[in-house]
């Protein structure tokens, strides 16, 4: 919902399909020709190393692999965690709307977007209902 | 293997921590000037340089010309984060094995403090970290420096096993212990658990205390074959084994990331070219950048069943006088930071015998191990007083 914690970065090549893509609140994944999935940022396939891969969109829906509160000097504890996509791959992410202090592995939720002043959309994670 | 035939034979140090005013080139030229005298050598007899710079990289193959080296017949830099001492020390090995070199200095060099500036800016600056395109995606959602890798590892490892932060916090205690009996240990003060616990987080669950000093300084060795060894100055320190092992970890579902690192692979490859099993070290020198990463590098090692990393701290069994003495320095927690040549440096000392008040007896077999990266980069190095049996 915000981006007063956020820094922002420029896109590159590599990462402009997936910037543009993001702007729209859409969550672009990897898959290489023999249906393996991987995280956004891969550009060889870590399973069987193919090189043309291809985006899809993930359900944008996970849950957290591991989590941890960064303790700042001259603001609010800030969540961040990895979160496990419901398609298998892992994107490390700050976490918004929760509780520093009762998140737990496990906890389901859902991955949103938001754009610091002068930078690329970056992605952050909310709790979802579970179910 | 029977070809490994090297040993560590000079030392150097210079003055570590909070030293301004020094470029990491003058602290590499002071400190493999102090090996090689330490060797009973002169800079001059040295016909290898290995160089490892830190973060800053501030230091590389021009050091050769500074130490007015003008004939080496190896130099490189080498770069494997916090495995680079062992790789150095095993790439060291395999020249002088190949006849390429006879005497190679080994150095690490690194100035990440500033005057003036907070010692946690030195690794989280984000002028170093925002990228453009998906390597700057966690770092602008804050996730900057290696603190918040480590603290999401150690919450996997809290929640697959039940480890605690007070186990941490013993694993914190345990090693000041150590640097207590260390003259050249930067944090000597006696810490209890409740220090630890009641110290601010870091990033939970890491507290200040599970985190490694930064310090400015350099550390070099001098490796030479097995024979050029006896008839130097030093009591030689012979290479039993070395390896390394990159996890590579597939950032997915059942990754083992936080659960099992490089040391698991890394160990047991040293530990076969050795010739020795867990129960045989005397001495373990741990990359300790974080009390979690002592505990889950000695469940991989097989010095405790995984998940015991813990327990085993909490039993005492790490400090002076415990059954497992572990970071017999003081480590990066309480010691001196100088990536790998911080167990490197101790194991050395312990090795020769030369610990004083906090030498182990049983120090037949040392145990180094390197870490690098958030978990990515592993060496282990098995050394010893005595010659390896061919």
């Amino acid at each position: 919902m915000s981006a007063k914690d956020m820094l922002p970065i420029d896109r590159d090549d590599a990462s402009a399909a997936w910037f543009d893509a993001a702007a729209d609140g859409r969550l672009l994944i990897r898959k290489c020709p023999a249906g393996h999935v991987s995280a956004p940022h891969t550009t060889t396939c870590p399973r069987c190393g193919s090189t043309t891969l291809q985006w899809i969109e993930a359900a944008g829906t996970g849950v957290l692999a591991s989590y941890a509160v960064i303790n700042r000097r001259d603001a609010d504890p800030l969540p961040v965690a990895i979160v496990e996509l419901d398609e298998g791959p892992w994107m490390r992410m700050q976490l918004q709307d929760v509780d520093p202090a009762s998140l737990a592995t496990n906890d389901p939720v859902e991955v949103r977007f938001a754009a610091p002043e002068g930078g690329e959309p970056i992605p952050y994670a909310v709790p979802r209902a579970a179910g | 293997m029977s070809t490994l035939n090297a040993a560590i034979v000079g030392l150097g140090m210079t003055e570590m921590g909070k030293v301004y005013g020094r470029t990491a080139t003058q602290f590499a030229v002071e400190a493999v000037g102090k090996a090689a005298s330490d060797a009973g050598l002169g800079v001059a007899d040295l016909d290898g340089l290995l160089v490892n710079c830190g973060l800053g990289r501030q230091v590389g193959m021009p050091l050769a010309a500074d130490l007015g080296l003008r004939d080496l017949s190896v130099l490189s830099e080498i770069q494997s984060f916090g495995a680079s001492a062992g790789v150095m020390v095993m790439q060291a090995a395999a020249a002088i094995a190949a006849g390429q070199a006879t005497a190679v200095a080994c150095v690490f060099a690194d100035v990440p403090l500033t005057e003036g500036k907070r010692t946690g800016a030195a690794y989280a600056d984000p002028k170093f970290r925002l990228r453009p395109g998906f390597l700057g995606i966690p770092p602008a959602g804050g996730l900057l420096g290696p603190n918040v890798g480590y603290a999401l590892a150690a919450r996997r490892h809290m929640d697959a096993y039940g480890t605690t932060s007070e186990q941490l916090g013993h694993v914190a205690v345990s090693t000041r212990k150590w640097a207590e009996l260390n003259p050249a240990a930067q944090m000597r003060a006696p810490m209890t658990i409740d220090d630890h616990q009641s110290s601010r987080y870091i990033v939970d669950p890491l507290h200040l205390l599970d985190c490694c000093l930064v310090s400015n300084g350099a550390i070099a060795v001098i490796v030479t074959s097995g024979e050029r060894a006896r008839e130097l100055a030093q009591p030689p320190v012979y290479l039993h084994g070395g390896a390394q092992s990159h996890p590579g970890y597939i950032d997915e579902r059942d990754s083992e990331f936080g659960l099992v690192t490089g040391a698991k692979k890394s160990g047991e490859r040293a530990m076969r070219m050795a010739g020795v099993r867990p129960e045989q070290i005397g001495v373990r020198e741990i990359y300790d950048c974080y009390t979690y990463t002592t505990l889950v590098t000695l469940e991989d090692y097989g010095f405790c069943e995984k998940g015991e990393g813990g327990p085993l701290a909490e039993s005492g069994a790490l400090a002076p006088g415990g059954s497992l003495p572990t970071n017999t320095g003081g480590g990066q927690l309480s010691g001196y930071y100088m990536w790998g040549m911080t167990p490197l440096s101790e194991a050395v000392i312990q090795a020769r015998g030369q610990g004083g008040e906090r030498q182990v007896a049983d120090h037949d077999y040392v145990l180094v191990s390197g870490n690098g990266g958030i978990l990515a980069h592993h060496s282990t190095l098995i050394l010893s007083p005595h010659p390896k049996e061919a």
